[in-house]
């Protein structure tokens, strides 16, 4: 092979790793099947304490007021409704969001988790997005750890008082890429390179998934802003209503 | 050994899809054929699958229990052989008896294709600075390079992500998901839990209804113009979407309280009863599968 012709052929391998992967860009639910046995156990197990503890956090609340469980089910399918929704892009694609840095922002990590759980449980049997035996790693990735962080960030951004758009942008979209770094992690782990091992094999991952997710996330930021404006200007009432003002669903006061 | 067993299986891949194919063309002859690929709303069209599916009758117990064997085994075993076996067994049960058409699974089961195609990609790759590995192609200052070990690991793990998702759609697409969530409750899977997804699943068709009205109406008014007031719209819709939910939220709980609800909703289930030609032909198949497991381990 001559050089010219290496050259032509690095710069159309180039262009299709970094296009060509374009047009479906799904939020990165790792399929059944895909992992190992052992890692959907350990997933998990991982899972169980935020789940439990989100278990708990509805059930008290419930108990105190029977009239919440409506608005966590409604929750619940808003969060389902907007990770199924086709989202707006610029090259024709169809892309979801995650939905999961929104629900933070606005319920709460802490119900989220458990809210996510039955989200993807859905999203396994009715979109055939995600699976059963991944249900920990996927839950894990997107329902505690990507929220955890967005809510993290948003709640940092408040108290160092930095302009409140850009705290939601930066919650939902970090939220996300975290995701994206947390799955990315998943698929390492179970499947490690020969060649510079789980380090290595994590790279490979995040350089793969990069150009369907790096986009994706900021799109997200952009429209969870767009949200949270629209909300703020109309819906303030509503907001109390779901705690949001204060940071945790628990406080709902059902008028 | 291996050979003549994957060249059996093939056969009887081939055998499947045709009288698939055959059992599609008496049924449906002139209709409309959908294009395979990713589709959108497919949560409906799943759904509905799965009401119209012929082996609804079937207890909805037996079949989840079976989709979940079949998927333990299929990433247990991790074999190939009980892959193709385990893909052409769902395939048979979901169009032959469950009488779905070959364009419509196999689009259902296009649906990871993507995740799948840059999931094994990233498997079989390796970077490195050195020509190493058996093809090998240099890009600037680092070679990317592979092995024929690799390209099979990744043929063999796209199989078996193939048999898992044929054995999962094998149940969706037969199972409505009140009964799946009913099976849940028999499982013990704690009542909140179940009583949460038995209104979810209600809201979801209740708010995607909400979205298509929204949709349509910001469409007409060319909301979807260009990427920025596409944005703008999204957004619009999303937020009114949840303004609408909070609101229904409480009217619901309203209706239900009215209709004395009590904290637990009991649905009537259709009794389905279990047959035990089917449980026998299950307990071959898995035994089957482990024979393979055992001959080609």
């Amino acid at each position: 092979m001559k050089l010219s012709e290496k050259r032509i052929i690095t710069l159309v391998a180039a262009f299709a790793l970094a296009f060509g992967v374009y047009p479906v860009a799904n939020a990165m639910h790792i399929m059944e099947g895909y992992l190992p046995v052992q890692y959907c156990i350990v997933w998990g197990i991982v899972c169980l304490p935020f789940l439990v503890r989100g278990y708990f956090s509805i059930k008290k609340a419930v108990s105190q007021n029977r009239k919440s469980i409506t608005l966590f089910a409604m929750v619940g399918a808003y969060i389902f409704i907007i990770s199924s929704l086709k989202i707006p892009s610029v090259t024709g694609s169809c892309s979801h969001m995650t939905g999961t840095g929104l629900g933070a922002i606005l319920f709460g990590p802490t119900a989220v988790s458990i809210l996510g759980l039955i989200v993807l449980i859905f999203q396994a049997i009715l979109l055939a997005h995600g699976g059963l035996t991944t249900l920990g790693a996927n839950t894990f990735s997107m329902a505690i750890a990507g929220p955890l962080v967005s809510y993290g960030i948003y709640i940092l951004c408040k108290k160092v008082k930095v302009n409140k758009r850009v705290g939601i942008f930066l919650a939902a979209s970090i939220g996300d890429l975290f995701t994206y770094c947390v799955t990315s992690f998943q698929l390492a782990a179970a499947y490690p390179s020969d060649n510079g091992g789980i380090t290595a094999s994590f790279l490979k991952f995040l350089g793969v998934f990069a150009p369907t997710q790096i986009p994706l996330a900021i799109i997200e930021g952009i429209l969870t802003v767009v949200i949270m404006i629209m909300l703020e200007s109309y819906a303030t009432s509503e907001l109390i209503d779901i705690g949001y003002m204060k940071g945790e669903i628990n406080n709902v006061k059902v008028k | 050994m291996r050979e003549i067993i994957l060249f059996v299986l093939g056969f009887l891949a081939v055998a499947v899809l045709l009288m698939a194919v055959v059992g599609q063309y008496h049924s449906q002859d002139g209709k409309h054929h959908h294009k395979i690929g990713h589709k959108h709303g497919e949560g409906v069209v799943i759904d509905m699958h799965a009401y119209a599916s012929k082996i609804r009758g079937w207890n909805p117990t037996f079949k989840v229990s079976l989709a979940m064997v079949l998927l333990i085994l299929c990433i247990a075993l991790n074999n190939p052989c009980v892959s193709v076996a385990v893909l052409i067994a769902m395939a048979y049960l979901t169009m032959v008896k469950g009488g779905l058409s070959v364009n419509e699974y196999l689009s259902v089961l296009m649906i990871p294709i993507t995740f799948i195609l840059l999931g094994t990609l990233a498997i079989a790759i390796e970077f490195s600075f050195d020509p190493i590995g058996q093809f090998n192609l240099h890009c600037g200052f680092f070679y990317i390079y592979t092995s024929q070990e690799k390209l099979k690991e990744m043929i063999f793990l796209i199989l078996k992500v193939f048999a898992a998702v044929s054995a999962l759609q094998m149940m969706t697409l037969s199972t409505p998901s009140s009964e799946i969530i009913s099976v849940m409750r028999k499982a013990h899977v704690p009542k909140l839990i179940i009583e949460l997804m038995n209104i979810i699943y209600r809201y979801i068709f209740i708010l995607l209804d909400v979205y298509s009205k929204m949709k349509n109406s910001a469409d007409s008014r060319q909301g979807y113009c260009d990427f920025k007031t596409s944005c703008y719209t999204f957004g619009g819709i999303a937020g009114n979407m949840l303004i609408i939910s909070l609101k229904k939220a409480n009217a619901y709980y309203d209706a239900m309280e009215a209709r004395c609800y009590d904290g637990e909703m009991i649905f009537l289930e259709e009794e389905k009863k279990i047959e035990i030609n089917q449980i026998i032909m299950a307990v071959i198949f898995v035994a089957v599968l482990f024979l393979l497991w055992g001959l080609t381990k």
